[in-house]
């Protein structure tokens, strides 16, 4: 099964960067979990939390960040969409460098975190300019479990949870 | 301090000049290369500062800027971004933008005005003048945006440790395009670069506290 190939391809790449005590933008969450990474038989059971838009500055397009919790046996993301622009996608960011992935592991009990100097959402050509306090939906397409529509507040184009 | 300053700037330039980029974005199981070093401090002062680029580029009106000469004398932030940029660019810019708001409590009008904010398009394609222009007004009104040709913007980068890659098109339409991570302040006095900020760490707070010293060219 190609998943688990997958799978552990993706432990060993971040376990060659823990060994070179680097940071490992692409793999964040893997980290945490590649103990459990090693089951994944059972359902996936995902959430997501803490999503959020900075304000962008024109409707060219704009980033979102999110987390999805999974409590269960592994699952990727595969697609999303969203009604606030023509195309949403995920990217991962490399060094200073952004690129589209097609999918995104998320590991059995671990997390797939979409965040500030990682991975993000990228929403291409708004509809409307979102304002501070709306609220953008997302749907996100996984796998094997049901999609999930995520609700992601717009917030200031300062906002870094890790500063807050 | 010296060594440890030294030490600092050996590090970011090691980082800045090993960015490896990964895989050719043709799916999410790519293994990732990456040798980023993570610097975490706000701020460095290098004790042997970066000469200020000799770059020649178009501003948002369309006019010939000389980065030199235009901003001879004048406490100076430069960094290298694009518009088309989700998280980093413009964090950066609006930290900056959010930072100048909070300077306007404590200094003048015209003293606020010395200070010269610049991004410089790493996507010079996407980033016309009249794009960048837009871009920038909303970030704050007062900033500078800078584009041109990607060689001389590359070139310029490069001699302050910043090292970015021409814009890639991607087989399916999307443009992967490079931004800098550093922040880099030049003194008034010395026209020189001597503080480092990392753009993603470095918070409008950081910015705030230390531009009233940048803007007389000392150490913050």
């Amino acid at each position: 099964m190609t998943v688990r190939g997958t799978r552990r391809r993706t432990a060993l790449v971040c376990a060659i960067a823990a060994g070179a005590a680097l940071t490992l933008a692409g793999c964040s969450g893997d980290g945490d979990t590649k103990a459990s990474a090693r089951q994944g038989d059972g359902k996936p059971q995902l959430s997501v939390v803490d999503g959020y838009i900075p304000k962008p500055a024109l409707k060219d397009m704009a980033g979102g960040f999110l987390t999805i919790v999974n409590k269960g046996g592994a699952d990727k993301l595969v697609s999303m969409s969203s009604p606030l622009a023509e195309e949403t996608m995920g990217h991962r960011t490399v060094g200073q460098k952004m690129q589209h992935v097609k999918s995104f592991d998320i590991p059995a009990n671990g997390e797939l975190d979409f965040e500030r100097g990682g991975n993000h959402l990228m929403f291409m050509d708004l509809k409307e300019l979102p304002e501070v306090g709306d609220k953008v939906e997302v749907e996100l397409r996984f796998e094997k479990s049901a999609p999930i529509t995520a609700e992601l507040e717009v917030k200031e184009a300062t906002y870094n949870p890790k500063n807050s | 301090m010296r060594t440890k300053h030294l030490a600092a700037v050996a590090l970011l330039a090691a980082a800045t000049f090993t960015v490896t980029a990964c895989g050719s974005g043709d799916g999410g199981d790519a293994p990732a290369a990456v040798s980023e070093q993570t610097e975490d401090k706000a701020a460095t002062v290098i004790d042997q500062p970066f000469e200020k680029p000799d770059m020649v580029l178009t501003d948002t009106d369309g006019k010939k800027f000389d980065l030199r000469e235009q901003t001879k004398g004048k406490p100076t932030l430069l960094y290298f971004g694009y518009t088309h940029c989700p998280d980093v660019c413009p964090l950066t810019m609006s930290n900056l933008a959010v930072a100048k708001k909070e300077l306007e409590k404590k200094l003048s009008k015209a003293e606020l005005a010395e200070l010269k904010v610049i991004m410089v398009s790493t996507d010079p394609d996407r980033d016309t003048p009249e794009h960048l222009g837009k871009w920038m007004k909303a970030q704050d009104p007062s900033f500078i945006g800078l584009t041109g040709d990607f060689p001389t913007v590359q070139a310029s980068a490069r001699t302050l440790g910043i090292t970015i890659e021409a814009p890639v098109k991607e087989k399916d339409g999307s443009i992967t395009s490079t931004h800098g991570k550093q922040v880099i302040a030049f003194s008034p006095k010395t026209d020189a670069g001597y503080v480092i900020y990392n753009g993603e760490e470095a918070t409008a707070d950081d910015y705030a506290k230390d531009l009233p010293k940048i803007m007389k060219g000392a150490k913050p």
